[in-house]
C-alpha cells in the first residue's frame, strides 16, 4: 500500500535548524515546511493542517508550550514533538502532560529526529488516537 | 584544665606589629591612666599645701592667744600697780599692794618667759623686762623715802617709767590683737579661696579629659559608621602621642583587616551564585551553536556523496561560524568566572554594560523582557575592576529581571553625570519597585525579598561595597507605579586618583 506522504511542520528560531533538517526528513518523502517564527507557523497551520509539528521550546514572542497548546486546540490528531534547549525533566513532564507526543533536547542527530517523527507516523497511519 | 586556666591567664591581643598599626604605634606614650594620675597628684598635692598651711596658721593663732591671755593678766596686774601708786601718792595708802601687783606682773612674765618671749622677740622683751624693773626700783626707793620732799625728786622717773612701762605693753597688746585679727580673718577665708580654686581646676580638668576621651569616643563612632559602610581602610593616628585607645584602634585595624578579608569571601560566593545563575542561560545559548554544529556535521556525512561541493562548502563553514559562535559564549562566562586578585585599570564603561547586557541575555530571553542599551559616546575611561563592575551589572540587571513580568522594560543608560568627573549607570526597569519601608534596608546584606532558594541578599551589598571601593556610589529611586531606577555613579580616571588618596 502506497504511504500517504506527511505534512510536518518545523519551527526553529535557529536557522540552521530548518536548512539542515528539511532535507533530512524529507529522504523518507513526506512534506516539510520549515519557520523561524511561532506566529507565522500558526497562521500556516490555520490555512492547512499539518500531522506533525516539531517545536523549538524557547523562542521569543511565543514558545513551544504555547504553539503545542494551539496546535493541538486546532487539531487534536496532530503529533507534536518538542525541541528542548535544556533538557530538564519538569519541562518535559510539562510539554508531555500537554499532550506532547514525545520531546527530543538539543543537541540532537538528524536520525534522532527521524526516529521519532517515524514512530509519529506509524501511530498516525495505524489510526491510533493518541490521547493524553 | 590546667590548659583551659592559661588560656584565660593570658588573654593578651596583641596587634602592635601587625603592618597596619606601625603608624599607630610609632608614637610616643601618653596614657589616660597617666593623665588622670597626675591630676589626682596636682590635686592632693594642693588639698595638703592648703591642709599643711591652715594647720600652721591656726597654730600661729592659738599661740598668740594664748599670748594675749598672758598680756592681759600682766596688763591688769600692773595697771593695778600704778592705781595703788596713785592711790599712795594720793591718799597715802599702802605702797605694799602696789609692789605685790608687780610682783605678780614679774611673776607671770618669768613663768611665761618663753611664750612671751617668742612673739616679742628678745630685744623687745629685754625692754620690757628693764620698764618693769625700773619702775620696780622706783617703788621701792619711793617706799623707802622718809619725807615729801624725797618723794617728790623719786615721783616724776616713777610716773615716767610707770606710763612707759604701761604704754610698751598696750602697744604691743594692741600690735598682737590687730594681727591675731588679721590672721583670723585670712583663717576663714582661706577654705573658701580655697574651694573657689578647686573648682576652677576641678572644672579645668574635667573638662580636658571628658573633651578628650569624647572626642576620641565620636572618632572611634565614625570609625564604626564607615567600616559598616564597607570602607576598609585602616585607621591612621589622629594624635601626636598615643594610649588605651591606640590599643583599641589597633584592635579596630586588626578587625577591618578580617572584615576585608570576609568580605573578598562574601564577593567570592555571591559571583559563584551569580555564575549559577548565568550557568543555565549559557548552556541554552551553548545548546544552539552546539545543534547546529551537530545536525550540519551529521548531513554532511550522510549526503557527502550526494551534496554539491558549493553545499559542502557552506555546511563546512557553517560548522566552523557555529562552532566560533560556541567559543564566544564560554569565553564571556569565563571573563565574568575568573578568579583573580583586584585589577583596577583604565576601562571604558560602556563596554563593560555592554558586555555585562550580553552575560544576562538569556536570562533577559526567558523572562520575555525587553532590555534597552542606550550608551552616550565619547565618555571619559573609569577607574575599576572589569569583573567586579560586571558583577555590578549583571546583578542589578538580573534583579531587574526577577521583578518584571513578561512584557516588561529595562532601560540602561550610561552617560555623563552631572557632577563633573563622574560618568553615571542608570538601570532603569517598569516593575512593580520597591516600597519606601523597605528601601532603606535593600543594600544591607542577606537582606532579601526573594524566596529563600532564589536569593541570597548579598547582590546590592556586594554591588555596594565594589562601587563604594572605587569611589563612587550607588542609590536607588523607586515609585509604586513607574518602576525602580538603580544609579550607579563612577569617578572617571581624571578625578579617580584624587578620591583615592583622600
Amino acid at each position: 500500500m502506497s504511504k500517504q506522504p506527511l505534512k510536518i511542520m518545523l519551527i526553529d528560531d535557529e536557522n540552521i535548524v530548518g536548512k539542515r533538517l528539511k532535507p533530512a526528513l524529507e529522504k523518507t518523502g513526506d512534506i516539510v515546511e520549515t519557520f523561524e517564527e511561532g506566529e507565522k507557523a500558526l497562521a500556516r497551520f490555520d490555512e492547512t493542517p499539518f500531522d506533525i509539528v516539531v517545536t523549538d521550546i524557547r523562542m521569543e514572542n511565543i514558545d513551544g508550550i504555547e504553539i503545542l497548546e494551539q496546535v493541538l486546540a486546532k487539531s487534536g490528531r496532530t503529533k507534536v514533538i518538542i525541541i528542548t534547549g535544556y533538557a530538564t525533566v519538569e519541562i518535559a513532564r510539562e510539554a508531555l502532560s500537554k499532550g506532547a507526543f514525545d520531546f527530543i533536547a538539543k543537541p540532537f542527530k538528524p536520525a534522532d529526529l527521524r526516529g521519532i517523527i517515524e514512530r509519529a507516523s506509524k501511530e498516525l497511519r495505524s489510526g491510533f488516537l493518541h490521547t493524553t | 584544665m590546667d590548659m583551659h586556666i592559661t588560656d584565660i591567664k593570658n588573654p593578651e591581643i596583641n596587634h602592635e606589629n601587625d603592618p597596619e598599626n606601625m603608624s599607630l604605634h610609632e608614637r610616643p606614650s601618653i596614657s589616660i591612666r597617666a593623665k588622670v594620675a597626675i591630676s589626682f597628684s596636682l590635686f592632693f598635692i594642693l588639698s595638703f599645701t592648703v591642709t599643711g598651711w591652715s594647720y600652721w596658721i591656726l597654730t600661729k593663732l592659738e599661740t598668740k592667744i594664748d599670748f594675749l591671755e598672758i598680756a592681759d593678766n600682766y596688763m591688769a596686774e600692773i595697771q593695778q600697780a600704778r592705781r595703788f601708786e596713785k592711790n599712795y601718792l594720793l591718799y597715802s595708802t599702802d605702797l605694799e599692794e602696789a609692789l605685790e601687783h608687780l610682783k605678780t606682773a614679774d611673776a607671770i612674765l618669768k613663768q611665761k618667759n618663753e611664750q612671751i618671749e617668742k612673739i616679742l622677740e628678745k630685744e623687745h622683751f629685754k625692754t620690757m623686762v628693764t620698764y618693769m624693773s625700773k619702775y620696780h626700783n622706783q617703788l621701792v626707793l619711793l617706799r623707802s623715802a622718809k619725807n615729801d620732799k624725797e618723794k617728790e625728786l623719786i615721783v616724776p622717773m616713777l610716773r615716767q617709767f610707770g606710763s612707759q612701762m604701761v604704754s610698751f605693753a598696750g602697744e604691743f597688746v594692741e600690735k598682737e590683737q590687730i594681727s591675731a585679727k588679721r590672721m583670723f580673718l585670712l583663717a576663714k577665708r582661706v577654705p573658701l579661696y580655697f574651694m573657689s580654686v578647686l573648682f576652677v581646676l576641678m572644672s579645668f580638668v574635667l573638662m580636658f579629659l571628658a573633651r578628650q576621651l569624647l572626642l576620641t569616643l565620636n572618632r572611634f563612632m565614625e570609625y564604626t559608621k564607615r567600616i559598616g559602610e564597607g570602607d576598609f581602610s585602616p585607621i591612621l593616628p589622629a594624635r601626636k602621642y598615643k594610649d588605651e585607645f591606640t590599643k583599641l584602634a589597633e584592635a579596630f585595624n586588626h578587625m577591618i583587616k578580617e572584615l576585608d578579608h570576609k568580605h573578598n569571601v562574601l564577593l567570592e560566593s555571591h559571583k559563584l551564585r551569580a555564575i549559577g545563575t548565568l550557568v543555565a542561560g549559557v548552556a541554552h545559548e551553548l545548546n544552539n551553536p552546539l545543534n547546529n554544529t551537530l545536525l550540519t556535521a551529521s548531513m554532511l556525512t550522510e549526503d557527502f556523496h550526494t551534496l554539491s561541493e558549493e553545499e559542502k562548502m557552506e555546511m563546512v563553514n557553517d560548522v566552523i561560524n557555529e562552532t566560533e559562535r560556541a567559543q564566544r559564549v564560554v569565553k564571556n562566562l569565563l571573563d565574568f568566572a575568573r578568579e583573580g586578585e583586584t585589577a583596577i585599570a583604565p576601562l571604558e564603561i560602556g563596554k563593560i554594560v555592554e558586555d555585562s547586557t550580553r552575560l544576562v541575555v538569556n536570562q533577559v530571553k526567558f523572562a520575555k523582557v525587553n532590555l534597552e542599551l542606550n550608551c552616550e559616546t565619547n565618555l571619559p575611561r573609569i577607574h575599576g575592576d572589569e569583573q567586579k563592575l560586571k558583577q555590578v551589572f549583571v546583578n542589578l540587571i538580573l534583579n531587574a529581571v526577577d521583578v518584571l513580568t513578561p512584557g516588561g522594560q529595562i532601560r540602561i543608560h550610561v552617560q555623563k553625570d552631572q557632577t563633573p568627573g563622574y560618568v553615571l549607570v542608570t538601570v532603569k526597569d517598569n516593575g512593580p519597585g520597591i516600597p519606601e519601608h523597605i528601601q532603606g534596608r535593600i543594600f544591607d546584606p542577606f537582606f532579601t525579598t526573594k524566596a529563600q532558594s532564589k536569593g541570597t541578599g548579598l547582590g546590592l551589598s556586594v554591588s555596594q561595597g565594589i562601587i563604594k571601593k572605587l569611589g563612587g556610589y550607588i542609590h536607588l529611586t523607586s515609585n509604586p507605579d513607574k518602576g525602580t531606577i538603580f544609579t550607579v555613579s563612577l569617578p572617571t580616571t581624571e578625578s579617580a586618583s584624587e578620591i583615592m588618596s583622600k
